[in-house]
């Protein structure tokens, strides 16, 4: 059984047609990286966000489930997420401005410890140090007495991580935990967050616009554009063999050394068929309707028209 | 964090000054004959003559001004022309019986503006939000001698629950040893509870009054700085690991949004020491407000003029109060340097 | 290496998750009524009010004719708001005062908007020195509260109608410095000052042409609230006796000569009018806070 599998999520703007993410399926096995990719407005912090019930007011589920270990976490009769924290934990992108400014991070990793584990004040106190050490901090008894702004943003990462841990999560989200750090730090972190998956077997789930990094950290691959998934797979099967033209466009831009924000247009969310139709090269008439995830392999599966044979038939002979 | 103190400091001298200086010019140069003025309409040539001679008001103006500073400077705010006693004893008599005042009004108006505050701010767009805002608009718009005549009306005469609008106390009761000044505090000191108890029975109608309107900016101020702290990511990152919603309301909001809060505090705490003059004077509260409303019924501009510089440096000492208590409960500017790379 | 472009969800904000732009055409429909429904009460009160100020005064008694006979008269058919202790019509008096009242507030309001505004596109255009002094000399006068402030000026001027209103202006002045000041100083990076400059407009040209009429907006806003708390301030200095003197028909006027009865138990005389004076100042800033004014 996975650890998250998410079935047919659709988040929209309240008060409108539009949806920021539309049947979105993908799941986490324990152990396993799963990646998150796509570029500004994907969906996928969206995504993240719907998963730990964080949603703002101003958008709304509206259909799908959300299952972690097999329980459903979207409250039927008012379509939110439950508190999740006991098995989900969340680190941001901004490591700095995610910690309480005027709160020590000792204790706001002992305050973690005290919500989730049940500990008390002085055990958390401890424990909280421990946390610290355990994610790589050197003199951690000395940083639980720092304030956030006394720290580096690798340091705060560090203690973003140690709190998310203080929640024994199952499934860590990290939405791209190093965007905000230097190019060594970086490593440091993703080092940081495979250990982890080797020691707890925890699943992940990485959110990140950066393949380099898909390619080093993760063992699936969720593609997303304009909140639609594009393909799902393992990392080799999709990065090797992509079957949607969006992949291969991504993966051709790297390989050309061009920025894919030079042809980019804004996505429409009102649109009712494939999100990536108005830049697609091969775009024809059936794309004006949502395509279903077709099967590549087993396990690797995308979303276009132009895996469906008997489209394609049809499209040739009219052409 | 010193340097910070420092360099706030010598502003707020240099605004003291400012003030001492303006006040100076507005009652000097302002058109009339400052003898003329000062002596009132009844005033004989001789009275005038006297008056003239006494301030030295035909000296030049550079000298009278250096001497006006110098006398500030010391604490001599002057001497009233119709009492002939010192401005600055006058309202340090008068001053705790002003603070008093606004002590508990300040206190009952962040007493109902901060929790409508918070709440405002924790069910944005709600009927609560909404009430909130109506309520802030009615408390800005309300006119201090009407609420307070309307109290009295119905409170004093209508239900008679509490007393008429004379004094701190009744006539007959002896005012409690001078200790703090503050009436309530001084009578619990020296154990006279049923005084303690009369003091807040007379204060009760003035406070209402002034924290129905001092509440509005307080409300609104919290509102915006809480509104400001709940969608911080830090905030985001305390629900992502399951902190209760009311914890986070208040370790993870409010005590972000307290510099914010403080500011809204001070600042109507400041207005109060100039606003209570109507108050005062509905009340017959014989505070520092009464004492500026005597001098201009009397045409005492010295007085006035002493009254005016006290609450202008009131204010500026009370910013100063403020900074401190900024760098107290913000620790990015109580511990400046990072510990740890 | 990497080839996607950063997530903006997360440029966009300081603390939310992004939130998309305005796609709901109906919204934007809806009519003024129900988008900002404070306003339009307001709107109406003052309507009202001001029709009463225009026309009013020819359909009342005269307001300064006193009967003793009929003195602290309650309320009735033929009074009413009953009549005070000169038995004058209360009435009357109130619907007299409503003219002096809101043309006094206004124009303070407009004065102060003007003055204001043009000394704070010169500290923030100009900058340097001319900014630091203006700076400095606001902070000075903000350290009294406007009330103090107009008290005193009132007390040396002399009381009159025209020098209350150069007092409480003088007192609002520095708020719309500082409005003004703040909105030049981001106005003035903006492209289209360039765009002046290029085109060989002259300092003062585009500071006045171009600048100060885009700096506006929130000084206007502004000028709403300080409309209805001039009216408030004025009343409350001829409750103490300060500027507008009696017998002249004013709200605060009014109020200071009919407090004494409220111990006694006419509610009338007093009551009355204040209670216009507070609708007239909550109708100008249920406008004023619907387009964004905050509190001084």
């Amino acid at each position: 059984m996975s650890l998250l599998e998410v079935t047919d999520l659709t988040v929209g703007v309240k008060g409108s047609q539009a949806s920021l993410l539309r049947n979105v399926s993908f799941s986490v096995e324990p152990g396993r990286i799963a990646g998150l990719v796509g570029e500004s407005g994907s969906g996928k912090t969206v995504a993240s966000l719907s998963i730990m019930g964080l949603l703002p007011n101003t958008l709304e589920l509206r259909s799908g489930s959300l299952q972690v270990n097999g329980r459903e976490m979207i409250d039927c009769e008012t379509g939110r997420v439950e508190r999740t924290s006991d098995e989900l934990a969340m680190i941001f992108q901004q490591p700095r401005s995610a910690l309480n400014p005027t709160m020590k991070v000792g204790r706001q990793i002992a305050r973690v410890l005290r919500i989730n584990q049940g500990m008390e004040r002085k055990e958390s106190r401890d424990e909280a140090v421990g946390m610290l050490s355990r994610v790589g901090i050197p003199g951690a008894s000395r940083v639980a007495e720092a304030y956030p702004h006394q720290l580096s943003g690798g340091m705060c990462q560090r203690v973003m991580i140690a709190m998310a841990l203080s929640c024994k999560p199952r499934i860590l989200i990290a939405d791209e935990p190093t965007t905000a750090l230097d190019v060594t730090i970086q490593a440091q972190i993703f080092d940081l967050i495979l250990d982890l998956v080797a020691d707890t077997g925890s699943g992940v789930v990485f959110i990140t616009h950066d393949l380099a990094a898909v390619s080093e950290m993760c063992d699936d691959v969720v593609v997303l554009y304009g909140g639609q998934v594009m393909e799902t797979g393992s990392k080799v099967e999709v990065l090797d063999n992509p079957a949607h033209p969006y992949t291969k466009f991504l993966l051709d831009a790297i390989e050309r050394e061009v920025d894919p924000r030079i042809e980019e247009k804004d996505v429409n969310f009102g649109l009712t068929g494939c999100r990536f139709g108005h830049r697609c090269p091969h775009a024809f008439s059936a794309c004006a309707n949502l395509p279903p995830l077709y099967e590549v392999t087993p396990g690797h599966a995308a979303s276009c028209f132009l895996l469906d044979e008997e489209l394609t038939r049809g499209a040739a002979a009219t052409d | 964090m010193w340097r910070y103190l420092g360099k706030r400091l010598l502003i707020s001298l240099g605004t003291i000054l400012g003030i001492i200086i303006l006040v100076f010019f507005i009652v000097r140069i302002l058109p009339g004959d400052a003898a003329v003025v000062r002596a009132g309409p009844y005033a004989n040539e001789e009275k005038i003559e006297q008056i003239r001679e006494r301030y030295g008001l035909s000296d030049p103006i550079v000298e009278q001004f250096t001497r006006y500073v110098g006398n500030v400077v010391t604490g001599d705010l002057g001497t009233s022309i119709r009492t002939e006693a010192s401005v600055t004893d006058e309202l340090m008599a008068r001053l705790p019986a002003s603070l008093e005042l606004a002590f508990y009004s300040v206190l009952v108006a962040s007493m109902i503006g901060i929790p409508l505050g918070i709440a405002a701010a924790a069910y944005q767009g709600t009927w609560i939000d909404k009430s909130a805002r109506v309520f802030a608009v009615f408390g800005s718009s309300m006119a201090l001698f009407w609420l307070g005549l309307l109290l009295i009306y119905f409170f004093f005469f209508r239900f008679g629950w509490f007393p008429g609008p004379i004094d701190r106390l009744a006539v007959t009761t002896l005012a409690p040893l001078h200790i703090t000044g503050f009436y309530t505090i001084d009578a619990a000191l020296t154990g006279r509870f049923h005084v303690m108890w009369e003091a807040f029975r007379y204060l009760a109608l003035p406070v209402i009054t002034l924290a129905f309107v001092l509440a509005a900016p307080i409300l609104k101020m919290v509102r915006a700085a809480m509104v400001d702290t709940l969608s911080a990511d830090h905030v985001r990152t305390a629900r992502a690991v399951g902190v209760p919603w009311r914890r986070i309301l208040l370790r993870d909001g409010f005590r972000n949004a307290l510099i914010p809060v403080a500011t809204a505090i001070g600042i109507v705490f400041g207005y109060m020491l100039g606003g209570n003059i109507i108050v005062e004077f509905l009340f017959a509260w014989p505070g520092v407000g009464r004492y500026a409303y005597t001098a201009i019924q009397n045409n005492d501009l010295e007085a006035l003029q002493g009254f005016v510089v006290m609450v202008g440096v009131l204010y500026v000492v009370l910013n100063v109060v403020i900074d401190l208590f900024y760098a107290w409960i913000d620790p990015r500017i109580r511990l400046g340097q990072k510990v740890a790379a | 290496m990497s080839a996607i472009p950063a997530d903006d969800f997360h440029e966009h904000e300081g603390g939310g998750p992004f939130i998309p732009p305005e796609i709901d055409a109906t919204a934007q429909r809806a009519s003024f009524v129900r988008r900002k429904p404070l306003a339009a009460i307001g709107i109406v009160i003052l309507s009202v009010y001001v029709l009463v100020a225009v026309l009013g005064p020819f359909f009342v008694v005269d307001p300064l004719t006193t009967d003793p006979s009929n003195a602290l008269l309650p309320p009735s058919a033929e009074h009413w708001f009953g009549t005070d202790k000169f038995g004058r019509d209360v009435f009357a008096r109130a619907v007299y005062s409503a003219r002096l009242d809101l043309s006094v507030g206004v124009a303070i309001a407009m004065a102060a908007t003007a003055i204001g505004s043009v000394i704070g596109v010169i500290a923030g255009y100009w900058g340097g020195w001319v900014d630091e002094v203006m700076m400095r000399l606001t902070d000075v006068v903000l350290a009294f509260p406007g009330f103090v402030l107009a008290l005193v000026l009132v007390a040396v001027l002399g009381n009159s109608i025209p020098n209350v209103m150069i007092a409480v202006g003088a007192a609002y002045i520095p708020y719309f410095i500082r409005l003004t000041r703040a909105e030049v100083l981001t106005q003035r990076e903006l492209e289209y000052v360039d765009g002046a400059r290029l085109a060989g407009n002259s300092r003062w040209r585009i500071a006045f042409r171009h600048v100060l009429p885009n700096s506006l907006r929130p000084s206007l806003v502004q000028a709403t609230l300080v409309a209805g708390w001039s009216i408030l301030t004025v009343a409350g200095l001829a409750f103490l006796g300060v500027g507008i003197r009696p017998p002249t028909p004013e709200w605060g006027v009014m109020v200071a000569e009919g407090a004494p009865d409220i111990i006694t138990g006419q509610w009338w005389t007093a009551l009355f009018p204040g209670g216009l004076i507070v609708l007239a100042v909550m109708a100008f800033h249920f406008i004023g806070d619907e387009f964004g004014g905050e509190p001084l």
